[in-house]
């Protein structure tokens, strides 16, 4: 094939290269040691400016760029933004914080942004070595993130283990991607969709599904594959915690989705109870381990491995190509996982590090205002009406009961309940103790309004939630 | 007043957030939040004098599509069932907002905001006519009891409110899949239409069970009852009050409106075990609460004795029907039922003001440390006699006449459940005399004699609740002929389904 970049291929694909572009600038600014402060605006300006270019782009047709290995549509752009949106607040908040733990450099935001763009090609690619170049381009973006804090030995040792596992994951999906290019002798997603649709599909296509989905469930922390994600978690810095908790959970749901949209595999009865299992399992390990959590992050952690297997439940009810509860339910996931871990990294970025879950004992009595975002953040995790996590629960229940599997309904219930106390154990000792760490930061005018924008949006999806979910049905269906 | 209903569940959740940035800690607080109450007592008011009894059928309708999507309405809408339970709520709201104006309390702004929010999610909860939205306000609600019972409680309240939290989650979860399959069927979560479905007696035995759990641990029945103790001795007094007033209604009003008529045939081939248990949680759980020390745990106990006949009053129709064959019969004991409930809403949560003024002055709850407190507080005394006989179901007393119409009723359907809930007469009579003999009567201890009699407002509270206590005991017929449409209604409904 000849490559063949037109003029369309190139505006469509502009946040990406300007990303790119700027990621390279951050990063010389970074080694002609120029102030922090230009680097840090530069960062947020490339975000907006993609952010709008995005925006200015945006159609309601989709369209295949690149010679069809790009794929540009309203399902990535909804990621995209979605992506933008949590990247910005990630960045916002995570200044004071890096800052005052003198980790604050150009590679820093040059590397966050090349882990982004690695998602943004997995959210956008059509073509399986373009997506293989996505996943390599965040996960070793974010190998050395992790890294980052170079003094902490859980720093390292959080390095060390995501890189093996990781890479691990990278090649059982490669494994998987040959096979499947051995079966249908093409690259093209959309092109092995319809050459399963056509054909009759053998054990070897299934056995190359289930290589690819093992890597997702990797990438994802379902269990049991989810045995590096407490560790990242508690050694990687909050920021880049922040980032991973939810960013490339969004490319690799939109690769899930990419790979079984329109294809009959969906249906197949041996895939979709390994869907099945892996959902159910990761909720019952994510709530039984999360329990027994002392420190803040490692609870994140499996509270998340939980929320992945509501995921896969979603996956895998998602019959007739209805992929929108999935989707709502990883929006409304991510939005609360990057309100919780930037709330936490804005309370500990002065002197003190909020490490255990004890260290939010009596936080109301220093601001109220902060452990109400932070109820609201825990409610929506654990799926509790007024918050927009009901509706994500719910309409994966909805369509558990609809396809009459009541008693695995019945035992996902029963394990978030178990889950319920972990999250109510913080905002007791948010509002029922009394004694409070005097170290704890609640200044900072600014980023508090930052930290407010999700909470209070979760509100409002709550009493709104069609805006969202119609714009979510009409295009995921 | 097309919006009543909404205006009655807003009004106080808006005020309450509002009251939120109101830091300042001064009478123009309480002024506000009394003023609130009253303000929306005086909306409940308005609503049951414009009912028209004559129609029988849901009123003041509002439906708004809220979710499409999903066929969730906004469905609100009012029989006179709903009314008196949201009566009955405002009027409890109303007294605890007095009560609270005369207490100290740490961060009082929040603690009445959590009170006015709870105040309107229960009107919801009483108005929903969409299972969704009920189901909404239903665990919302729980969030301001977490909240209340956590940060105002005694000192063991964090294993009570999480307790308290979990145990109930635990059912209304159960009751959310249950809803689903129903509208998975009929694909609407409408009441009405819940009212018109039919299922195959095994699925209406598993929806009945599934969604009674949730009720009966709300209630509670026993077995479902440990969590409320726990609740009530950990909470602070107006908690309690709202907790026993109003909260263990919200489960009989599920009961009464979501499970005997939506699935009759499963509530009817299960119909034994449910009375069992009821039995039990009348004469079992009555003998235990003779034993405590605690007074509030008494109480306590003694709630959930008279739960036991609410359910009681149920859970007998299918029998009764099977006996006499006339509706007549099951609207008698459901009406005795709902008597009991509105009853019970007042007697209880006197009778934790009075625990609450003891509290308030000698710091103990023990029965053990109490004793004479005739000699030092005759007043507050004389309050504290009437409603321990009002507890126990004294003629002339409200209690009376729920008790009754529910044996009688009991009775046609087999003697022994008559038999069986009529030793409550003894057994309740025991546990609140023998604590009013501990308490009021004997010899003061000499650490009590410092003690104050009931203060100006704690008098006019005790006495107006007295006063619905003797209105309601010897003027039964108005509530009765109030509520017998609606009953007569949702038991044609029940009878044609069975």
């Amino acid at each position: 094939m000849i490559a063949e970049i037109t003029i369309n291929s190139l505006v469509n694909f502009s946040p990406e290269i300007l990303l790119f572009l700027m990621a390279m600038i951050i990063l010389m600014a970074g080694i002609y040691k120029f102030s922090e402060k230009y680097v840090f605006h530069l960062a947020v300006f490339s975000i907006i400016f993609a952010f709008f270019l995005g925006f200015q782009n945006y159609s309601s047709e989709s369209i295949l760029i690149f010679n069809e290995s790009i794929i540009k549509s309203e399902v990535t752009d909804l990621f995209k933004f979605l992506c933008y949106f949590l990247f910005l607040i990630q960045i916002l908040v995570s200044r004071n914080y890096l800052k005052n733990k003198n980790l604050i450099s150009g590679e820093f935001y040059s590397l966050l942004t090349f882990a982004l763009i690695g998602c943004l090609i997995i959210i956008s690619s059509n073509n399986l070595i373009v997506l293989f170049l996505g996943i390599e381009l965040s996960s070793l973006s974010l190998y050395s993130l992790i890294a980052l804090n170079r003094s902490s030995f859980l720093s390292s040792e959080a390095a060390v283990k995501y890189f093996v596992l990781s890479t691990i994951a990278s090649g059982i999906i490669l494994f998987g991607f040959s096979y499947l290019y051995g079966i249908t002798g093409t690259l093209f997603i959309d092109d092995i969709a319809k050459f399963s649709l056509s054909n009759e599909t053998s054990n070897l296509y299934l056995f190359s599904y289930v290589l690819i989905f093992i890597g997702v469930a990797f990438k994802f922390a379902v269990a049991p594959f989810h045995m590096w994600l407490p560790d990242v978690y508690e050694g990687a810095p909050l920021p880049v915690t922040n980032f991973i908790a939810s960013i490339p959970k969004i490319a690799f749901f939109v690769l899930a989705y990419r790979f079984l949209y329109s294809n009959p595999i969906i249906s197949d009865e041996n895939f979709s109870s390994l869907l099945l299992l892996l959902g159910v399992f990761s909720i019952l390990i994510g709530n039984l381990y999360a329990l027994a959590q002392k420190k803040i992050m490692r609870m994140l952690a499996y509270s998340g491995v939980a929320n992945a297997g509501f995921i896969f439940l979603a996956i895998f009810s998602a019959f007739a190509n209805n992929f929108s509860i999935a989707a709502f339910y990883i929006i409304t996931y991510s939005l609360a996982t990057v309100s919780a871990i930037s709330l936490i990294t804005f309370i500990s970025s002065r002197k003190f590090d909020l490490i255990y879950i004890k260290d939010f004992k009596g936080l109301s009595v220093k601001s109220g205002y902060i452990s109400v975002l932070f109820m609201i953040t825990l409610l929506s995790t654990a799926g509790i009406p007024l918050t927009v996590g009901f509706y994500a629960k719910y309409i994966i229940l909805d369509a558990l009961v609809n396809r009459d599997f009541i008693i695995t309904a019945v035992i996902v219930v029963l394990f978030t309940v178990i889950g319920l106390y972990y999250y109510l154990r913080i905002i007791w000792f948010m509002f029922f103790e009394e004694d409070s760490n005097s170290l704890l930061n609640i200044k900072g005018k600014l980023s508090l309004l930052i930290l407010t924008i999700i909470p209070a949006a979760i509100l409002l999806m709550f009493l709104f939630p069609d805006i969202l979910l119609d714009h979510i049905f009409r295009i995921l269906t | 007043m097309e919006y009543i209903l909404s205006l009655l569940i807003w009004s106080p959740i808006l005020s309450g957030i509002f009251i939120l940035f109101y830091k300042k800690d001064n009478f123009l607080l309480d002024l506000y939040n009394i003023l609130i109450n009253f303000v929306i007592f005086l909306f409940s008011l308005f609503l049951l004098f414009n009912y028209n009894n004559n129609i029988p059928d849901f009123q003041f309708i509002e439906k708004v599509r809220w979710i499409p999507s999903f066929n969730i309405n906004y469905f609100l809408g009012v029989d006179s069932i709903s009314i008196l339970l949201i009566l009955l709520n405002t009027i409890i709201f109303l007294i605890v907002a007095l009560y609270n104006s005369t207490l100290l309390i740490k961060k009082r702004n929040q603690y009445y905001a959590s009170f006015l929010i709870a105040n309107g999610l229960t009107i919801g909860v009483f108005s929903a006519l969409d299972a969704i939205l009920f189901y909404i306000f239903f665990e919302a609600l729980l969030i301001p009891m977490f909240l209340i019972i956590g940060i105002w409680g005694g000192l063991n309240r964090i294993y009570a409110s999480i307790k308290f939290f979990i145990y109930t989650f635990l059912g209304s979860i159960l009751l959310l899949i249950s809803f689903l399959y129903i509208n998975s069927s009929i694909s609407s979560f409408s009441v009405d239409l819940f009212y018109k479905s039919s299922f195959s007696l095994e699925e209406q035995e598993w929806l009945f069970l599934a969604m009674a759990i949730a009720f009966a641990i709300k209630i509670p029945m026993f077995p479902f009852h440990t969590w409320l103790p726990d609740a009530h001795v950990e909470a602070p007094t107006s908690g309690s009050v709202v907790l026993a007033a109003i909260l263990l209604k919200v489960g009989a009003y599920g009961f009464i409106r979501y499970v005997i008529p939506v699935v009759p045939l499963g509530a009817q081939s299960l119909d034994l075990y449910f009375i069992f248990l009821s039995l039990v949680a009348i004469v079992y759980v009555g003998i235990v609460a003779i034993s405590q020390n605690d007074m509030k745990k008494l109480i306590a106990y003694s709630s959930i004795s008279h739960m036991g006949f609410v359910t009681l009053g149920f859970f007998i129709i299918f029998q009764l029907f099977d006996n006499t064959e006339s509706s007549k019969d099951l609207v008698i004991s459901l009406s005795g039922s709902m008597y009991q409930i509105i009853s019970h809403g007042f007697v209880s949560a006197a009778l934790f003001i009075c625990v609450g003024s003891i509290y308030d002055r000698f710091k103990t709850k023990k029965i053990s440390d109490l004793s004479g407190l005739l000699n030092k507080m005759p007043i507050y005394s004389w309050f504290f006699v009437f409603f321990a006989l009002a507890n126990c179901g004294l003629p002339g007393t409200s209690s009376f006449v729920g008790e009754l119409l529910i044996i009688i009723s009991a009775f046609k359907a087999n003697y022994i459940y008559a038999f069986l809930a009529s030793t409550t007469l003894i057994i309740s009579a025991v546990y609140s005399l023998w604590l009013v003999k501990r308490v009021i009567f004997g010899e003061i201890k000499v650490e009590m004699k410092e003690c104050i009699d009931a203060s100006f407002l704690e008098k006019i509270l005790l006495f107006t609740m007295a006063i619905i206590v003797l209105i309601l005991g010897f003027y039964p017929d108005f509530i009765v002929s109030f509520m017998n449409e609606s009953l007569k209604v949702m038991s044609n409904n029940i009878i044609l389904k069975i």
